[in-house]
């Protein structure tokens, strides 16, 4: 099918975007790189009266870093972070990219689009939250700033008022001892998540600080602290095998997966591939952590 | 402290669109480089990028098949990059450089990955082809040292129905090896018209206005293509009459034109620039070409005459010819040969390019009979020259060929040389 007829508008002040989406009052829809618009429009599922289209906007196309974090602008194209050395000082970032649907969408979709599309099964909204990134808002008011964990707050519902763009997001850049882990099963590659997680891990003092970050599972990704979990399976000789952190994340991962299940995969099914892919990243960014930490002490 | 590093965008050209501001009826002006040639689009914001190809530009070659972005069919190159055609629109893409399976390569001089498909029998029914054949040049330019292994999940984004894969890995594997450095670049992206359609109407489903598509300003520049042309012809007439009489209807722009079958000038800007319309008509395809036309040499004394000439169809077939005519006196009266270069695009390139040869072959025909006819009665030919009709057009090479083999030698030698690209 076709898009419904939209009026069409491509500022290029971010001050007159503003104004162009609060004059549709409430009939008008952001468009960065389509990528999940555009089907929406094409099975009329949305029939927006007006499109503004952010991409002429200078300013939002800026990817940079400063000391602690890497700066993401609402038009910077996924595939553009994907390649960008800048983006190697958010390991988890790099992780996930190559997860984010195909090449051929990356090469249009943006990162805040995807955090701003809030879809339950996206992958860049689970990095959000596991980092704690920063998103900054902005409408007739001025901007806002909103962290990642409170800016998700259902499926394709977020803390954006229709009158509001995200501009960009701030990322954390990981310091050294650091590790991370992201993994996802899906049913064919490119396809959103049956479930999928992303960890953090870090050695402050040698004592194991971890989150765990699950999406796919629930109407929004979900984050808890699992360094109690992570430490119970570390062994003497400090290792953290995948197969000791399965007991003591059991009940974590039955607790995150508050989804029904559906056609292709129930709740049980979601709990136990939770479970596995817990553990396996669970104990890889432990040992990146690890090695990382003993490179830097020695 | 904020580090602003020069960030590269990918291969491609930047491009920052020009802003906009369109009401829901209102056509949206887009200027894109479609496979090395500039274009100019008007068209309503819905209109999908895929859409404006098939039907605004007669590149059919980009296929569609769920138009949300799932099944990979509608794949181009977007700056260089691989993109879904269907869930991008047209308008966004003011500036763009972009590439589609017909800008890849060449009837006779294919890129490597099409020769690399045929070879593997990696196409059944073929709807699947551009797409996995943009797609991997993408993956080829992009990240030459992409390994066999990762191929099925890096090609996962385009989908065969005829279940082809093993083959399509095979092809794009083997291609990858024989070009570790990446792949060549497209191969036919010369430019190869430059009539867009600016100004023209709403959308695809406009039916052809002949009067109002006159294209462009008349005094514009007509610059040809830098490619091998469609056709390439030399036909060469015996005319029983003197060099000075067939320069009288030469010399007689007006009455030459009356000459062209199916052509009329509409317009005179001066300085040699004219403007015209052209019909042509080859059994259910019916074409109208408005365009422009420009004499560069017009020297009598050594008897050369060449004319450069664009028009477009309202269906998006362009066309440009590049075509002299000289003359030599003999002892029997005059020859004339008319060199003529025809570059096609849009739907007409895809008739069979030895079809099109031939009816341009006969359309020049028609008109070296026409200017000797004209030369001999001082007139224009009784009325405008017919447009070449369905009929006429597709038996008459044939009956040619027939007649010729009956005939061998006859008044007309025909030096009809074609090359066909
Ligand atoms: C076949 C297919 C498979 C896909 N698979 C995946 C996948 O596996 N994982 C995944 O994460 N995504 C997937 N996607 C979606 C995707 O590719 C995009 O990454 C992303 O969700 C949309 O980014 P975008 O820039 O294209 O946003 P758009 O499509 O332009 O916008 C999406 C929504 O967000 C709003 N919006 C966008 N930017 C802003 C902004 N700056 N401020 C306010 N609102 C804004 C829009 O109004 C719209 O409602 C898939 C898409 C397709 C078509
Ligand atoms: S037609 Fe564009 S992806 Fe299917
Ligand atoms: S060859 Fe038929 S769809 Fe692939």
């Amino acid at each position: 099918m076709k898009a419904a007829p939209f009026a069409y508008v491509r500022p290029s002040r971010l001050s007159d975007a503003i104004a162009e989406l609060a004059e549709t009052r409430g009939g008008g829809k952001v468009i960065a790189g389509g990528q999940s618009l555009a089907p929406v429009l094409a099975m009329r599922l949305a029939r927006p009266d007006t499109l503004i289209d952010i991409n002429s906007i200078e300013e939002l196309g800026v990817l940079t870093r400063s000391g602690s974090a890497l700066h993401i602008g609402a038009v910077v194209r996924q595939r553009r972070v994907e390649r960008d050395p800048l983006s190697g000082s958010v390991p988890l970032l790099r992780l996930a990219l190559p997860w984010v649907g195909h090449r051929e969408l990356r090469s249009r979709g943006t990162v805040c689009g995807s955090l701003a599309h809030a879809d339950p099964a996206a992958e860049l909204p689970a990095v959000a939250c596991c980092l704690d990134a920063e998103l900054t808002l902005t409408g007739p008011n001025g901007h806002r700033r909103v962290s990642a964990r409170e800016f998700f707050h259902g499926a394709m519902t977020t803390e954006l008022t229709p009158d509001e763009i995200l501009t960009s997001v701030r990322l954390p850049v990981a310091a050294a001892g650091e590790g991370f882990g992201f993994a996802e099963i899906a049913r064919r590659h490119g396809d959103f998540a049956l479930a999928g997680v992303a960890v953090r891990v870090r050695l402050p003092a040698g004592r194991p600080e971890a989150t765990l970050t699950a999406f796919g599972v629930s109407d929004r990704p979900v984050t808890r602290d699992v360094s109690e979990q992570l430490a119970a399976a570390v062994t003497d000789s400090g290792e953290a095998p995948a197969d000791r952190l399965k007991g003591p994340l059991s009940a974590v991962a039955d607790e995150l997966v508050d989804t029904d299940g559906d056609i292709h995969a129930s709740r049980d099914y979601r709990r136990r591939l939770l479970l596995a892919l817990a553990g396996r990243e669970l104990s890889k960014a432990y040992e990146r952590a690890r090695d990382g930490a003993e490179e830097v002490a020695t | 402290m904020t580090v602003n590093e020069a960030v590269p965008r990918g291969e491609g050209a930047p491009f920052t669109p020009r802003p906009v501001k369109a009401g829901a009826d209102d056509p949206v002006e887009v200027r894109m480089t479609v496979n090395g040639t500039p274009t100019a689009l008007s068209l309503p914001a819905r209109v999908t990028l895929a859409d404006a190809l098939r039907d605004h530009l007669g590149l059919t070659g980009t296929h569609v098949g769920c138009e949300h972005g799932v099944c990979g069919m509608c794949t181009v190159l977007v700056d260089g990059e691989a993109a879904r055609a269907c869930l991008l629109f047209a308008v966004q893409l003011d500036g763009a450089d972009i590439v589609t399976v017909e800008g890849l390569g060449r009837p006779d001089a294919l890129h490597p990955l099409q020769e690399s498909f045929g070879r593997h029998h990696a196409l059944q029914c073929g709807f699947c082809t551009p797409g996995f054949l943009m797609s991997s040049y993408d993956l080829l330019t992009n990240q030459p040292d992409v390994t066999e292994e990762e191929l099925p999940e890096e090609l996962s984004g385009v989908i065969c129905r005829c279940t082809g894969y093993r083959n399509i890995l095979t092809a794009v594997d083997e291609t990858r090896r024989a070009h570790p450095g990446g792949v060549p670049a497209p191969g036919n992206c010369g430019r190869t018209a430059l009539v867009g359609r600016a100004g023209q109407g709403t959308d695809a489903t406009d039916g052809p206005d002949e009067t109002e598509n006159a294209a462009s300003s008349g005094t514009q520049d007509i610059v040809l293509p830098g490619g091998d042309p469609t056709i390439a012809m030399r036909i060469t007439t015996a005319i029983d009459l003197p060099e000075d009489r067939v320069w009288g209807v030469l010399d007689d722009i007006h009455l030459l034109a009356r000459c062209l079958p199916g052509a009329e000038l509409t317009d005179d800007y001066g300085h040699g620039h004219y403007a015209g319309r052209a019909r042509v008509s080859v059994g259910p395809v019916k074409l109208t070409f408005n365009g422009v036309a420009q004499i560069l040499e017009h020297d009598r004394a050594a008897g050369r005459l060449r004319a450069i000439a664009q028009g477009q169809d309202t269906g998006g077939a362009q066309t440009q010819a590049d075509i002299t005519l000289t003359t030599e006196a003999t002892e029997a009266g005059t020859t004339m040969h008319a060199d003529a270069k025809v570059y096609l695009t849009g739907r007409i390139a895809q008739f069979g390019r030895a079809l099109a040869g031939d009816v341009s072959r006969r359309m020049f025909e028609q008109f070296a009979d026409a200017v000797t006819e004209a030369a001999a009665s001082g007139r224009a030919p009784s009325g405008p020259v017919k447009a070449p009709s369905a009929l006429s057009l597709v038996f008459a090479p044939l009956l040619d060929r027939v007649k010729r083999l009956l005939r061998r030698g006859g008044r007309r030698r025909r030096g009809g040389r074609e090359k066909e690209h």
